[in-house]
């Protein structure tokens, strides 16, 4: 039975992907979708008059940390965050929840759509704790969600390119993916994560140094996956996080990362954090080298980004880097986690501050800046925070004012460590962004760069993700508050109360592989894994409303 | 004038009246400080639901009275002013104050003066655990003031503090100066184990008879009679904790500790 339609009648309509850029136009919903207009004679149920309001789709955060072991690690580790914050109070339709760096899973839930963000993607689940991350997507309501697979520290992984063996490597990541439920598969530190665990304070220092006992490079990681990942018609064929991660002088080890994908299609993560240039160890040198990362990018139309902006005040760090997370707590001295999931992959957790006088920090909120700024493409470049390790998604609001304010932009570059102006191009940069190039990096391009036909756009067929803003000269107001929130085609959020909290859907994917691989992973894991091959995927009970979006094999 | 609180409940569920503190009340009549919200357990209530409200709140002078073991979180961030406890009281006094005095006249429960920033706290019977502590997670603990205990207390005194000064009467339990950053610690009577493990600086002064086993990251320097305790045994007898004439010129052995972070703390052990 079809439901009633839903108008939103007259607003400013923002829709890049169907060339729809401020248009004064009428939008129809049905059964929770975008549907063409009726035709004449034909009433809508419900018609809200958008008549001076700017109407997108719902935002896309394609890179955040929101649901897994390590997330929940990191809220237990920082209760002193939990006091001091924001409480979210139940109400008669919502949970309560608490805030801090990492928000409780309701709150989490509550505070992206209260953003006009409807749907968000864990960056990096341990497939062995996927369970753990569909647990918690159920108690994170009102967005569509997924989650990255950790991959490229797998042993498996590593053990098939080593022998050489493709056909195994593509059986293996297309079921590793489907028993996960997951999205896609995550590179972390390719290789280097592996060294991390075998050697006291080890590492990989470029992606052509060997990972000792597998003897792979972290080159031969990323090559073969992205290649596998690209044949299997993945819908994001891969999530790069790079080597060395933070490190002066990092840039070059990007560029290799870039150049290792060999012109297949791949997704360089929080790039900022892999733009420095600067000898090892030395602030004195320490600067930005985007431009000539930025140069590549512009060039070659298989790479894209999120920048992993950093903002000023505390935050924790989270990731699936190990020795990233020890050298964080040995710079800054404070708490520390660190965990081995097996066979798969590691985990770093530690508080930082980031201060907008000290020169690190404020080069690296600058070198984020850079990114959107240089990249001419819009739809290349994606908006992200890394949520929470540069800073929370609560802060996309004050990065679109920086994008599209450059009087603003100059005026809080003034009160940073004057050095960054001598070790970056930022202050020279006068773009700024039009609200279609906002819609474009915040969701119709993370919905593209994903893969998710449906969403991003306010085309006929696209789910009824929707966001409506009041303008306002300020953008960040602007942002912030939206007027509602439509997500699914039902008013979720009005005023910035939630007047109906749906659960959302998981999007996973589910890609076909040769089912005699089976046996071979099977006897894997009888011989080293601590959990039974056939204990291991997650099964569909665990999905509370699941949507598997399609591979395409023949894209590759 | 002085507002009395007095408590008429009867719950064994715990009460938390944080919040109702001298230099928030001065400006409110009865009514409206009867109608400040507590919680009994996890229901909202307001405090005329278990307490009398009478008196005045003008000259930032608060007294309470009645059986207030269950009562928690008293003088929660309190800035300035005076309040007064007939008897015993809960957990979280004076959790985070930053100005003011609170006087306990009975026992007080765990986390006196956690986190506190200044003002000055003294219960005359016992404390509980973590006086002066920091809560879980948190970086530092007490951070300037006083707090005075005249009988015994708990584990974990001081821990995490990083500045400020706590003295214990009576005895206390294990874990003195746990993770210390910096402050002074005074103990009078016996302890338990394993005091100033992981302490960066700050000092720790064991004035009993009994001398506690110290760790073997704790390492002797030298015997000697300090004269900053002549300053601060002197100090404490003017306000009226009682300190007999020959501890004044008492001598110390000196440890410096704990090894394991660097060395730059101190324990003293009475001679």
């Amino acid at each position: 039975m079809t439901t009633a339609y839903l108008k939103l009648a007259g607003g400013y309509v923002y829709d890049p992907i169907n060339g729809v850029d401020g248009q004064v136009q009428d939008i129809w919903i049905q059964d929770g979708k975008i549907v063409d207009p009726p035709g004449p004679g034909v009433r809508a149920g419900r018609v809200i008059d958008l008549a001076g309001y700017v109407v997108m789709p719902g935002g896309v955060d394609m890179h955040c940390h929101i649901a897994g072991p390590k997330v929940n690690m990191a809220r237990k580790m920082r209760p002193e965050e939990k006091r001091r914050d924001e409480v979210i109070e139940r109400t008669q339709k919502t949970h309560s929840g608490t805030m801090g760096s990492v928000p409780s899973t309701f709150a989490t839930g509550y505070k992206y759509i209260g953003l006009g963000y409807t749907t968000a993607f864990d960056a990096a689940v341990p497939p062995m704790s996927a369970r753990h991350a569909h647990e918690e997507f159920e108690d994170t309501p009102c967005i569509d969600k997924g989650f990255y697979v950790l991959t490229g520290n797998n042993h498996f992984v590593m053990k098939s390119i080593a022998d050489n063996e493709p056909a195994k490597l593509k059986g293996f990541v297309a079921w590793l993916l489907g028993a996960a439920k997951g999205y896609a598969p995550k590179l972390v530190n390719p290789g280097g994560v592996e060294v991390w665990k075998h050697h006291p304070r080890g590492n990989v220092d470029t992606v052509d140094q060997m990972v000792d006992h597998y003897n792979v490079t972290p080159r031969q990681i990323i090559s073969e996956l992205t290649r596998t990942a690209n044949e299997i018609g993945l819908p994001h064929p891969v999530h790069i996080h790079c080597n060395n991660l933070g490190m002066p002088g990092n840039y070059s080890t990007t560029l290799n990362t870039m150049d290792a994908l060999n012109g297949h299609n791949g997704h360089i993560t929080h790039i900022q954090f892999h733009s420095y240039g600067g000898g090892e160890g030395e602030e004195e040198t320490f600067c930005s080298r985007v431009p000539e990362l930025v140069e590549y990018v512009n060039s070659h139309e298989n790479v894209t980004v999120d920048v992993g902006q950093v903002m000023f005040g505390e935050t924790t760090s989270m990731t699936g880097d190990g020795p990233l997370g020890y050298y964080l707590h040995n710079v800054y001295g404070t708490k520390w986690f660190s965990a081995d999931t097996e066979l798969e992959s590691g985990c770093g957790i530690a508080p930082i501050k980031y201060r907008n006088k000290s020169l690190v920090h404020a080069l690296q909120w600058a070198i984020g800046l850079e990114w959107y700024l240089l990249v001419d493409d819009p739809w290349r470049v994606v908006m992200s925070t890394d949520h929470p390790n540069g800073g929370s998604f609560l802060a996309y609001p004050q990065i679109i004012r920086l994008l599209m304010d450059s009087t603003y932009r100059k005026e809080v570059l003034k009160t940073v460590h004057p050095e960054v102006m001598n070790r970056c191009i930022l202050a020279d940069l006068k773009r700024e962004y039009t609200l279609n190039e906002i819609c474009i990096i915040t969701r119709s391009g993370p919905a593209k760069i994903l893969g998710l036909k449906n969403k991003g756009h306010l085309g006929a067929g696209a789910d009824a993700d929707i966001t409506v803003y009041l303008p306002h000269e300020n953008k960040e107001t602007m942002f912030e508050l939206p007027k509602y929130v439509i997500k699914s085609g039902i008013v979720v959020v009005e005023d910035g109360e939630i007047r109906e909290p749906l659960l959302g859907k998981t999007l996973h994917v589910d890609p076909d592989y040769d089912k005699e691989i089976e046996g071979d992973i099977s006897n894997w894991f009888e011989e080293y894994y601590s959990i039974r091959f056939r204990n291991y995927p997650v099964q569909d009970g665990y999905l509370h409303d699941a949507e598997v979006v399609e591979c395409d094999p023949d894209a590759s | 004038m002085t507002l009395e609180l007095t408590y008429q409940g009867n719950t064994t569920i715990p009460l938390e009246i944080e919040g109702i503190n001298p230099d928030t009340v001065e400006q409110l009549t009865i009514a409206e400080i009867e109608k400040l919200p507590i919680f009994h357990g996890k229901d909202k209530c307001v405090l005329a639901d278990y307490f009398k409200v009478s008196g005045d709140a003008a000259d930032q002078h608060i007294n309470l009275s009645g059986q207030l073991a269950g009562v928690h979180w008293i003088g929660t961030k309190m800035e300035r002013g005076t309040i007064t406890i007939e008897g015993d009281c809960g957990r979280h006094l004076g959790s985070e104050m930053r100005g003011g005095t609170i006087t306990v006249q009975g026992n007080a429960s765990d986390w006196i003066g956690a986190e506190m920033r200044g003002g000055h706290i003294r219960v005359h019977g016992n404390a509980g655990h973590q006086v002066g502590a920091a809560y879980r997670g948190s970086e530092r603990g007490m951070n300037r003031g006083t707090i005075i205990i005249d009988g015994n207390a708990g584990n974990e005194i001081g821990l995490t503090m990083r500045r400020g000064l706590i003295v214990i009467g009576g005895n206390a339990g294990d874990l003195v100066g746990f993770r210390m950053l910096a402050g002074t610690i005074l103990l009078c009577g016996e302890s338990g184990i394993r005091h100033g493990a992981g302490m960066r600086r700050g000092s720790i002064i064991f004035m009993g008879d009994q001398h506690p086993q110290l760790l073997p990251s704790f390492r002797h320097a030298v015997n000697y009679q300090p004269e900053f305790m002549k300053v601060l045994l002197r100090k404490l007898r003017h306000s009226g904790f009682e300190v007999p004439d020959d501890l004044l010129d008492a001598s110390y052995d000196l440890f410096h500790g704990d090894m394991i972070e660097g060395g730059r703390g101190e324990i003293l052990l009475r001679r």
